[in-house]
């Protein structure tokens, strides 16, 4: 059942947000709802949706008066590297799914495998380096079933953890 | 992780130190802790927190390419704009008085949200929204002189 929440709507930094845009539509089958663009034909916001659930895509972006020293970068423009990622849940065939994105140039990390949490995942880059991780539910488990299956602690506060 | 109610979107943010950005998160924002795993070795291996509807993924730098701002001179490659329903001014207050940086006060947008913006201890960027006024398409470009549309 997908939930389309947008209490947190993940925002993208691309060098080029239009290809970023129709490659996201091509290849994961993301929707475009809103693109905001300036007179000059530069976006200045954009919004994508997911069943339900939406990102927006912008372009890089810098100004100390806004934001101080924190800057907005596309992963190209830090060797590869990111501060977030984006999990999306899909709803059935998440091996057809990574099929489209690989033959739409998504660089696979991690084949679509079957994982002890009762999911199966894909990993995958998009041109320009964000990571994406996609997931289908296989079966539901509980937190004993899990803790039995890793050997790891399942918890749901720090306290509990004793941290 | 296997809750057929998960959203259909969801953001993974890495910390250099989970643990201490899950005491702050709920501090400063108010999000709540609901999933924490722990490796043996007493770290972090994934934990999760609700806010509203919404949920996030709070975890480590797994690898050269999961990296905190804090690694990264500052640099954001994603960020996220939360929602809220009320209270903004209030929620930007209880953020600074945590620690958070507000590097824009809360303040009124021609699209009809007010926003505020906050970076955290490790340098994530966080942007709060909350609808003032409901505004048609139309009326949001002509207020910011913006071209709007629905396809490229």
């Amino acid at each position: 059942m997908a939930d389309p929440s947008r209490t947190f709507i993940p925002t993208l930094y691309y060098r080029d947000p239009i290809a970023a845009i129709r490659w996201l539509e091509q290849a994961f089958g993301f929707e475009l709802n809103a693109l905001v663009t300036d007179n000059q034909g530069r976006v200045g916001h954009s919004e994508m949706s997911y069943r339900g659930a939406v990102l927006s895509v912008h372009p890089e972006f810098s100004s100390p008066e806004l934001l101080g020293p924190a800057q907005l970068k596309s992963p190209l423009s830090l060797a590869g590297a990111s501060n977030q990622f984006v999990r999306v849940a899909v709803e059935s065939d998440i091996d057809a799914h990574c099929e489209r994105a690989r033959e739409a140039g998504a660089h696979i990390t991690a084949e679509p495998a079957d994982q002890f949490y009762g999911e199966r995942i894909y990993r995958a880059l998009d041109p320009e380096g964000h990571i994406w991780v996609f997931a289908q539910p296989t079966q539901t488990l509980t937190f004993e079933e899990m803790e039995k299956a890793t050997g790891l602690k399942f918890a749901t506060s720090l306290d509990e953890v004793g941290s | 992780m296997s809750d057929p109610k998960r959203p259909s979107l969801t953001s993974g943010v890495c910390y250099r130190d989970p643990k201490a950005a899950l005491t702050w998160l709920e501090a400063a924002f108010g999000f709540e802790p609901v999933m924490v795993v722990v490796n043996a070795d007493g770290t972090i291996g994934h934990s999760e927190m609700r806010f509203g509807d919404g949920l996030i993924y709070v975890g480590r730098e797994w690898d050269e390419d999961h990296k905190s701002p804090a690694s990264l001179g500052g640099k954001n490659t994603q960020s996220i704009n939360v929602r809220l329903d009320e209270g903004m001014d209030a929620h930007c207050e209880r953020a600074r008085a945590a620690g958070a940086v507000i590097t824009r006060e809360p303040v009124d947008q021609f699209y009809g949200d007010r926003t505020y913006v906050a970076v955290d201890p490790e340098g994530h960027i966080w942007s709060f929204s909350q609808t003032i006024q409901v505004m048609t398409t139309e009326e949001m470009a002509e207020a910011g002189d913006r071209e709007i549309r629905t396809r490229l």
